[in-house]
């Protein structure tokens, strides 16, 4: 393209943000220049001999594009990068880390789901879901990705302010022999041991035992 | 008969990730892939699994960590710490080939071929420090197809 | 190298739960501070990188006589271990540690264990050691040995629930530690009982 000279400060802390492998790229603006500045972006799979222009974050003036769909072959790593331009100047092209979606993404804490008895709780854990194109496309659980996913439960008596954990690795649980008329508070966290990931633990889901009958 | 080996994967992968970001940077090009391309790993049949972790195995013994040393202590430290794992685990993949566990299909041959070739395609400090930079290439695979 | 400072002497490791510490007497020279560095040799360097030894920025030029070497020990093969003394710009010979230390040698120790019964439930507290340990933990109803049952932790946080017990019954628990890397376990921690809320009698 006609650029020849680019005095524009570059882009900055340009980076993948990945949560379930949506995978956005960001960029703070160049340090001193106010409104009015446009970017372009492009990426590259890592080993392959070219960089690809991505349309829709062409000339825009957001600090982010979503590189999902371009970047969802998780066995694949992946360069992008930015460029900053304002009143006929640019800036340089400022490259991301090398990314690799399987590694670099964080994971989402479970959904949580619990019922009760007048003595046991049950408990259904549910993984996340990679993220998709569309709605319509199939769903893919990051069970999948990550097969040696367990989940860490934390389970608080609100009476006795005791917390229990557990360690399973199937998505459900029941905690039988508990105080009727009790509330339970449950957290989950989803563990990864290699590639180490760990999500957060899940807000906290509470639920009652029904009273003796 | 399988070929089962017991290795510390979770210890080699907290040594590469803690020196990942640095030995990538080392590495400008971005055009050429030692493990992913044209060949990726994740295409490697089952039958031809061990063979081919048993010769990447002895490529980055004898040839990449040796050519991989630099002036940051920390990262030298984390690169013999994952070159003696490697070492530990290579040994153990041997004796799998011994028990005659562990066949080198055609397939598998060809592949490392065509990784000796991109190895041999630059020049080779360059090569070994693309390659390390590759690691996680590597323990992904290893991982996914346990 | 200075034949005036004597190289340090009664180089040995400490090692205990895959924790590993260089310790070694020290020089004395009156009035004055010596210090020391130490450096370690991997298998690898020796067969592959012409015999190379490696610093541990941790320990150059120490005053200390102890260096955790833990972080630099991380995989299964035959270590050599260097110390030299250092005095200003003058430096003793290396002192080398007798032999090779390979981390398989650790010693290990049971697990710290607390077991406790709360109503029903049977929960247990574990001492944490590090990513590299698993527990294996055996338990069973007492009068019933022959029935026990096992449970592997990875990674432990605070109080762990075990299983749930018969009312009034009394259960046995012991741990000891495992460690996939060198494909050792510990010996078992001293069992303990503990007795779950409720009688024991039957409804006939």
């Amino acid at each position: 393209s006609g650029e020849l000279y680019c005095s524009l400060p570059n882009p900055r802390n340009v980076r993948f943000e990945s949560i379930n492998m949506r995978n956005v790229l960001h960029w703070s603006a160049p340090e001193g220049t106010g409104d009015g500045v446009l970017y372009k972006v492009k990426y590259t799979v890592y080993g392959v001999g070219k960089w690809i222009r991505k349309p829709e974050c062409r000339n825009i003036n957001r600090t982010w594009c979503d590189l999902s769909n371009e970047t969802s072959d998780y066995e694949e790593q992946y360069y992008a990068s930015v460029k900053a331009f304002l009143n006929g100047t640019c800036s340089d092209w400022m490259e991301t880390t090398r990314f690799n979606p399987l590694t670099d993404t964080k994971i989402d804490p479970p959904m949580v789901s619990v019922s009760s008895t007048d003595k046991s709780i049950s408990i259904i854990l549910t993984a996340p879901e990679k993220w998709k194109r569309s709605p319509e496309e199939e769903s893919i659980s990051l069970l999948q990705v990550y097969p040696g996913i367990r989940y860490n439960l934390s389970v608080l008596n609100k009476k006795t302010k005791k917390r229990w954990f557990f360690s399973i690795s199937n998505n459900s649980l029941v905690v039988p022999w508990l105080e009727p008329g009790t509330a339970y508070c449950v957290s989950a966290q989803i563990h990864v041991t290699t590639p180490l990931l760990d999500s957060g633990f899940s807000k906290e889901h509470c639920i009652t035992t029904l009273k003796d009958k | 008969g399988a070929c089962r080996v017991s290795m510390s994967m979770t210890e080699i992968r907290a040594g590469f990730t803690a020196i990942k970001a640095n030995i990538q940077s080392r590495d400008p090009i971005r055009t050429l892939s030692i493990l992913s391309h044209p060949h990726s790993l994740h295409k490697v049949k089952s039958s031809d699994r061990c063979c081919i972790t048993h010769l990447l195995f002895t490529f980055y013994v004898d040839k990449v960590f040796k050519h991989c040393r630099t002036e940051d202590s920390f990262v030298n430290r984390k690169i013999s710490s994952i070159a003696n794992s490697f070492l530990s685990v290579r040994r153990k993949l041997g004796q799998c080939r011994e028990q005659n566990n562990c066949v080198c299909g055609e397939e598998s041959t060809e592949k490392f071929k065509q990784i000796l070739a991109n190895y041999e395609g630059l020049n080779v400090t360059s090569a070994a420090m693309k390659s390390l930079g590759e690691l996680d290439i590597l323990l992904d695979w290893m991982e996914k197809s346990r | 190298e200075d034949a005036l400072l004597p190289a340090p002497q009664n180089i040995s490791i400490l090692s205990i739960n895959m924790k590993h510490f260089l310790t070694w007497s020290p020089v004395i020279v009156q009035g004055a501070t010596v210090r020391y560095s130490v450096e370690f040799q991997g298998e690898y360097e020796r067969e592959y990188a012409n015999g190379s030894w490696i610093p541990i920025l941790e320990c150059s030029l120490t005053t200390a006589t102890v260096c955790n070497i833990t972080e630099d020990i991380s995989a299964t093969v035959a270590y050599k271990l260097r110390v030299r003394a250092e005095l200003g710009a003058t430096r003793s010979r290396w002192g080398k540690m007798k032999g090779f230390f390979n981390r398989v040698t650790t010693s290990l120790t049971p697990p710290l264990l607390r077991v406790l019964a709360d109503g029903h439930h049977l929960l247990v507290e574990l001492a944490d050691m590090g990513p590299v340990f698993q527990f294996r933990l055996l338990y069973w109803k007492k009068g019933q040995e022959s029935r026990v049952q096992q449970k592997v932790m990875r990674e432990v946080s605070s109080v762990v629930h075990l299983d749930t017990m018969e009312a009034g019954a009394e259960y046995c628990v012991k741990a000891q530690t495992h460690i996939e890397a060198i494909n050792r376990s510990s010996s078992f921690s001293p069992t303990q009982c503990v007795r779950a809320q409720g009688d024991t009698s039957m409804w006939l």
